[in-house]
């Protein structure tokens, strides 16, 4: 039998992976010895703790990053400027969203349910209202996170997958967890699962085809054949199309963004806070990396094709927007308008587009995470009032608040001053250096059209009276309050001194193949 | 790969269809047909038969429970079985690596357990 | 080798057209048990297809974790649904049925069709080179060098999939709610119930039928030592008689 060549295992390049995976495991050990009544502070403790932990390292490592050093286990994993880039980008974003999750003040127990497996409705459901919510979603955000870190560093597709699916399941599982509204929780949670597994297996399916074409799925070995290949390249055609179908299911780009509006409702909103920042970052990470290290050398096909994507998302995300009536499907509509803009950035081809499309991704991310915070402060008897309607005359009620959420909108819509302008600016900037003028020109009329329904909130929220039903917005705990800091300060920051994360993001926007 | 290997495997897979087939199919012209209510019913010690069960024939949810278990452990073994094959070659490391992959399912068998998923009653 | 082996082609044609028959029955089927019956066939041809293939490992896998594992839970949660719940005919969306089978049966015929014109004239490297030392072995190096970290996370894959179906399945009994065994003893051996086995039919019966009831001391039949099932006989005048074993 021949000898078997062990891989070099750089530990230290995986280490922030391997602590947050070994403290998602402590996590779900504490869910079986830790008693009830400490185990949310015990696992919010940890998990905050883990993520620093693998930030610290992260950083670290951002100095030491050589073309020698960088891929480990056999090329399997690849941590290059741009892969430690995303991988601090989604621990901060984590983070951030995390501290939404151990938010006990604004409702008795959290915003999850004790027992999901209680049914809906029965006399135990009633009961548990008064209950602490589950705590096993932090080890299961943890895995999440893991994944999405393994994600955007994964050099070939099959580890590309696994990692895919490690984070995943856990975001399917969340969805189903909200405590108000749990029916709306657990369809959407269903739907989620679905139309993902069934996006999953497009992606596998498309591997299977580039392994065809290819013999291999590593990045190196994809990027050389695309390049000189004898073979005929409809089986690269189809394979890159079916994996960009799984991608693009996940940054939630037209055709494929229809369960963004009904899961983006129905999950609990840090779940959705989660999701929206982070999900979309791990998965235009993998995409920049599927398309400029594997498939750069058939730019030439996908570009017209994605560019079609890009406009319809951005045309569907806008106009859809306009019509909703319900805040938190009007974000998920903005969200999947968002992933259009992201995708002209990231068509501009060049290193400018990658640097304008990082930026875009930590603006985008923060701005994301405080507006579905302060969602999570309107509330009633029954919950978060989302219904826009509920929304009018708040500005007379907390203005605090309302101004907030207002420069939160004016930050989506774009408006100088804010991180929006700024990263709009630069994706656009990219896409017509890149010779995609055309895009642009989508982007800027879709932006106008995006303006009105966030205008219209604004509105509502200013000029309208307060009526009998005008909910209260709760006061936010330390948690909340630290999110919604965080978030505004940043989307403020980034609007006014972009300066050191366009650096980091530029030096960041170089993949080693 | 030849598939030669195989044939047996087919021969013993036909046999048994046959004889599954065989047996069903003469049962009825040769065993003797004497019918009474009592031959529907259990003999001295067996289970009665419940024509409407608990539920209208619904399971427990703890079924699905167990089956999840199952395939977790199944997957396991079906990862075990190339390193155990392989054990000559892959060595130390190849333990350790396994070493800490039963670990880390032991920690998913270890919440089940401890939540109460694996009592029955 | 690049040419099909004789055996090889007869067990494509003839399995081939099984798994869509499968594939086709799981769809059209009504009833969702037979819905799973029919995938078990498509799973199945499957698993003797990666055989064929020189995928020995992963045709048992197949077999193993599909056929078994996998079918089991999907039977199981059949039944937790009920097996007599059958398919609604209603269409929630107008004429969805009709373009999802148009789009589907296009993007068959778009794959299919790309995939045949793709491989027409394409050398045949067959999987002889990556067996070489044994297909599992092979399956093992790979697994453990290139992939070891991906096998590893696929630990957190199991951890989730239990976690998952703990929060969603299991209803965790509140303190105090819990019986334990102490507790069930004693309340079977409480004044009131009966802690041994009940009497079987037949027992002191005037007959040997076993839809005859037992009886109890006072001579009157005990209505518990029937299944529910068996309505009562009606007893015949010979069979009420005394038998006479009383001793004369």
């Amino acid at each position: 039998m021949p000898e078997l060549k062990l891989p070099d295992i750089d530990y230290a390049a995986l280490l922030p992976m391997l602590i947050l995976f070994g403290a998602a495991c402590v996590g779900v050990l504490i869910e079986g010895f830790v008693p009830r009544s400490v185990r949310n502070m015990v696992q919010l403790v940890l998990s905050l703790a883990a993520m620093v932990a693998a930030l610290v390292f992260v950083i670290r490592r951002a100095g030491e990053v050589t073309a020698e050093n960088a891929a480990t286990i056999g090329g399997a994993i690849m941590i290059d400027n741009m892969g430690l880039f995303m991988e601090g980008a989604l621990l901060v974003l984590g983070l951030v969203s995390l501290l939404l999750f151990g938010e006990r003040t604004l409702e008795r127990g959290g915003a999850f349910v004790p027992h999901a497996a209680v049914t809906v409705g029965s006399e135990r459901d009633r009961e548990q209202a008064v209950d602490s919510g589950a705590t096993e979603v932090y080890p299961l955000a943890l895995f999440s996170l893991g994944g999405m870190l393994m994600f955007v560093t994964a050099n070939d597709l099959l580890t590309m997958f696994v990692a895919l699916e490690v984070f995943s399941l856990p975001l399917y599982l969340m969805c189903a967890l909200a405590r108000r509204k749990r029916l709306l929780s657990q369809e959407s949670a269903l739907k989620y699962f679905l139309l993902g597994a069934y996006a999953s297996a497009f992606f596998l399916f498309g591997v299977a085809m580039i392994y065809g074409f290819a013999k291999g799925v590593d990045f190196r070995a994809i990027h050389e054949a695309v390049r000189g290949s004898e073979t005929s390249p409809t089986l690269l055609l189809i394979g890159l199309a079916l994996v960009a179908i799984g991608l693009l299911f996940k940054i939630a780009a037209a055709p494929f963004h229809v369960w963004t509006p009904d899961v983006y409702q129905g999950a609990p909103t840090p779940v959705t806070a989660f999701m929206a920042a982070c999900t979309k970052a791990a998965a235009f990470g993998a995409l920049l990396r599927v398309l400029y290290v594997g498939f750069d050398g058939a730019k030439w096909h996908f570009t017209p094709v994605l560019g079609a994507v890009a406009v319809l998302t951005m045309l569907v995300g806008a106009v859809l927007a306009v019509t909703q009536t319900d805040l938190k499907r009007l974000l998920a509509y903005s969200s999947v308008a968002n992933a259009g803009y992201l995708m002209v950035g990231l068509l501009g081809g060049n290193k400018d587009g990658l640097s304008s499309t990082l930026f875009y991704l930590v603006a985008y991310g923060f701005t994301v995470i405080a507006a579905f915070a302060l969602v999570s402060l309107v509330r009633d008897a029954d919950g978060e009032a989302t219904h826009l309607s509920r929304w009018a005359g708040l500005g007379r009620r907390s203005p605090l608040f309302a101004g907030i959420f207002t420069f939160l909108l004016l930050a989506f819509a774009g408006i100088p001053l804010t991180s929006g302008f700024m990263a709009k600016f630069g994706v656009f900037g990219a896409a017509i250096a890149g010779d995609q003028t055309w895009l642009v020109i989508f982007g800027v009329l879709t932006s106008i059209v995006l303006a009105f329904p966030y205008l219209r909130v604004v509105v509502m929220m200013w000029l309208s009276e307060p009526g009998e039903t005008t909910p209260s917005v709760s006061i936010p705990g330390v948690l909340t309050s630290a999110v919604l800091g965080i978030g505004t300060v940043a989307t403020l920051l980034l609007g006014v001194l972009p300066g050191p994360l366009l650096e980091l993001a530029d030096q960041a926007s170089s993949f080693i193949r | 790969m030849s598939l030669s290997a195989y044939i047996p495997i087919v021969g013993l897979f036909a046999l048994a269809a046959a004889f599954g087939l065989f047996s069903v199919a003469i049962a009825p012209f040769v065993g003797p047909r004497r019918f009474n209510r009592a031959k529907l019913d259990a003999y001295e010690c067996g289970i009665e038969p419940t024509p409407q069960p608990i539920g209208g024939g619904r399971f427990p949810v703890k079924f699905y429970l167990t089956a999840m278990l199952f395939i977790i452990f199944d997957i396991e073994i079906i990862f075990l079985y190339p390193w155990a094959v392989s054990f000559d070659m892959l060595g130390l490391f190849g333990f350790v690596e396994m070493v800490l992959f039963i670990v880390a399912v032991f920690v998913a068998y270890t919440y089940v357990w401890r939540r109460g998923g694996l009592d029955w009653d | 080798m690049s040419g099909v082996e004789t055996g090889e082609a007869v067990a494509f044609f003839l399995l081939a057209p099984l798994s869509v028959i499968g594939a086709l029955g799981m769809v059209m089927a009504r009833n969702a048990v037979h819905s799973a019956l029919w995938l078990v066939l498509t799973m199945l041809s499957l698993g003797v297809f990666y055989i064929v293939q020189a995928g020995p490992f992963i045709g048992m896998v197949q077999i193993i974790v599909y056929t078994g594992a996998i079918m089991m839970l999907f039977l199981f949660v059949l039944m937790l649904v009920g097996r007599d719940a059958s398919d609604s005919v209603i269409e929630t969306l107008r004429g969805q049925r009709v373009v999802a089978i148009v789009l589907g049966v296009g993007l068959a015929g778009l794959l299919g069709l790309g995939t045949y014109r793709a491989t027409q004239g394409l050398a045949v490297t067959g999987l002889d080179e990556a067996n070489k030392a044994g297909n599992v072995q092979g399956l093992a190096r790979l697994i453990f060098t290139n992939y070891v970290f991906a096998f590893e996370v696929t630990s957190a894959l199991l951890i989730t999939a239990a976690v998952g179906a703990m929060i969603l399945a299991h209803v965790e009994r509140r303190r105090g709610e819990r019986v334990g065994q102490a507790a069930k003893m004693r309340e079977r051996f409480l004044p009131g119930n009966y802690p041994g086995p009940k009497a079987g039919p037949g027992v002191y019966a005037t007959s040997t039928s076993v839809a005859t009831p037992a009886k109890l001391p006072d001579g009157s039949p005990a209505p518990r030592s029937i299944s529910p099932i068996l309505p009562t006989r009606e007893l015949t005048a010979a069979e009420k008689a005394n038998k006479h074993t009383e001793g004369r």
